[in-house]
């Protein structure tokens, strides 16, 4: 599994797909050798008793083997950047998203970022369901030390965006999951980061809304924040980004040119890992 | 300063095994420091939920504790007639400080599942969760003082001046019980069953303190082995303080501080090895 004889013979980065070296902060978020291992569990033993009994009878304690989500994965991505994340599924996006985002450690090599950095990854995750909108902003920005009164004086705005200041003080849950993913993405652009991650997230809401979201990302490209996007719409993908990182069994196969990427994970040779498991 | 805020939870776990004790402690207190809003927003909500779900509210919670120690002064205070005078208040006194070490560990065994959504979204310490529980539980010891005065004036005790002293014990009870809610936690993100264990341990720990009796009433050699657990001593400054009149003496409580804040470093220390490890098995 670790060795892929198949590897594509231009996966190797040729001298002018190489960004021209720059200097250090330029660079928003650089990303070197950056592996990540994920223990595949055939049967974990849930309680200490199962795993007691286990032991006595078979004497090993390690149910696992590990599997590797991402594997050296190295590039940097320039300030006012947008890079697009593509390829199939189980190539490794989500994690990559994740490791950068500071939610999953790496277990071997480094992400540096220079700035604030945001992730609109599963909206509303943080949210507690017994609390209303107000409640539930307070938590969630208190978790990014948010003091009480820049939380304060955010709360309006927040409420405005989602359009939710009648059921302000609605617990969440007894909202509409519409209402629920407005709230989350109003919470999360409010912060206002320098460098936003999104994981396709663009289409919550109705058309309307969804309208609204489109403008305030045009305004976070206008700024020249650093985005990093994941998405399958590559039509749109090859407008927005600036370069684009291919990845396949959580290794990257091209960093680069849009079109070229795209071109190469349309191509036949383009592994998935469904189709090589 | 925004800079720090984003990379720090990367490159502190990616570093752990060079850390030295220090760094443990400095990076703990400082992110107390850091997420204060959080602890606050955290610990009024437990308080609203706690006190807002019956319609006695605060009252009943302070009830509940007070029958329990009704009917242990009842029978103990019999048993005990001959050495000690005023058996609720001393009961009491020693009561408050194991209920807060022995409910806020336990109650930290499920804070790290409870919390997975928020750890995969947001990056933070791990360890703010276990915290807010340990600060609502000192918010709730604090509020336990009013049934213990009231008790002090029915029986008739005399309340000392020392009683204002009582925060100094509750440092390193601080200390001692976040230490050993830490290492509750990580064994609940593992296994699901070691609360089992758990309570079995803290039933066993809890007779081996000086709650119900002192330590005259206990056979020398079995003193010597449990008053090395800071506890034994931590329960009878607190007695001191709020049935005695008596401020602990400086060496004990100093190396009583110093145990405490080993079992804070253990804690720690294990949290951070762990650390990592969670979000795979959330």
């Amino acid at each position: 599994m670790a060795s892929q004889p198949m590897m594509m013979s231009d996966s190797e980065l040729s001298p002018e797909q190489v960004p021209p070296p720059r200097a250090e902060e330029d660079i928003a978020v650089k990303i070197e050798g950056v592996s990540v291992a994920f223990r595949s569990y055939k049967e974990r033993p849930t309680t200490l008793k199962e795993a007691l009994i286990k032991f006595v009878r078979t004497g090993q304690f390690r149910y696992y083997s590990n599997f590797y989500a991402l594997k050296n994965v190295s590039f940097s991505v320039q300030r006012g950047q947008v890079l697009g994340i593509i390829g199939s599924n189980g190539a490794g996006k989500s994690t990559l998203l994740r490791t950068i985002a500071g939610v999953l450690p790496p277990t071997e090599g480094t992400v540096t970022v220079n700035g604030s950095l945001d992730s609109l990854i599963q909206l509303g995750a943080g949210f507690d369901s017994e609390l209303n909108a107000i409640e539930n902003i307070y938590l969630n920005s208190s978790l990014r030390r948010r003091s009480r009164a820049q939380i304060k004086a955010r709360i309006p705005h927040i409420l405005e965006f989602a359009e939710l200041e009648e059921f302000a003080t609605t617990p969440i849950k007894y909202y509409s999951s519409g209402m629920y993913a407005r709230l989350g993405f109003a919470v999360a652009i409010e912060r206002d980061p320098d460098i936003l991650i999104v994981d396709e997230v663009l289409a919550v809401g109705d058309e309307r809304f969804q309208e609204k979201c489109r403008a305030v990302f045009q305004r976070f490209l206008d700024q020249k924040k650093t985005i990093i996007i994941v998405s399958h719409g590559m039509t749109s993908l090859e407008k927005l980004a600036d370069t684009i990182v291919l990845l396949s069994k959580g290794q990257v196969v091209y960093v680069g040119d849009p079109k070229t990427a795209i071109e190469k994970y349309r191509d036949a040779d383009y592994q998935t890992a469904l189709g090589h498991a | 300063m925004q800079t720090a805020v984003a990379v720090e939870p990367v490159r502190s776990s990616s570093s752990v095994s060079s850390r030295v004790a220090s760094n443990l402690f400095i990076d703990f207190f400082r992110n107390i420091v850091q997420y204060r809003e959080y602890l606050k927003q955290s610990v009024a909500r437990d308080l609203r939920r706690r006190y807002k779900r019956s319609v006695l509210g605060y009252i009943w919670s302070m009830l509940n504790p007070l029958l329990m120690m009704t009917i242990l002064a009842i029978v103990f205070s019999n048993i005990m007639r001959h050495s000690v005078h005023d058996y609720a208040v001393f009961l009491f006194s020693g009561m408050l400080t194991w209920t807060y070490f022995s409910s806020t560990s336990q109650g930290c065994l499920g804070t790290i599942r409870a919390n997975a959504r928020i750890m995969e979204q947001v990056p933070v310490p791990k360890y703010i969760f276990p915290l807010s529980v340990g600060f609502s539980g000192l918010v709730d010891l604090l509020l336990s003082f009013v049934p213990l005065l009231l008790v002090m004036i029915v029986v008739g005790h005399d309340i000392p001046v020392t009683i204002f002293a009582v925060p100094l014990v509750l440092l390193p009870l601080f200390c001692i019980t976040m230490g050993i809610s830490l290492i509750c936690a990580v064994s609940n993100v593992f296994f699901e069953d070691t609360q089992h264990l758990v309570e079995v341990i803290f039933r066993a720990v809890y007779y081996l303190c000086p709650v119900l009796y002192t330590r005259e009433h206990l056979p020398q050699w079995l003193v010597k082995w449990a008053s090395l657990n800071p506890m034994f001593g931590l329960i009878e400054m607190m007695r001191g303080l709020i049935y005695d009149g008596q401020l602990p003496d400086a060496e004990k409580y100093f190396t009583n501080f110093g145990g405490c804040l080993v079992v804070l470093m253990i804690g720690l220390w294990i949290f951070r090895r762990a650390d990592r490890k969670f979000i795979y098995f959330l």
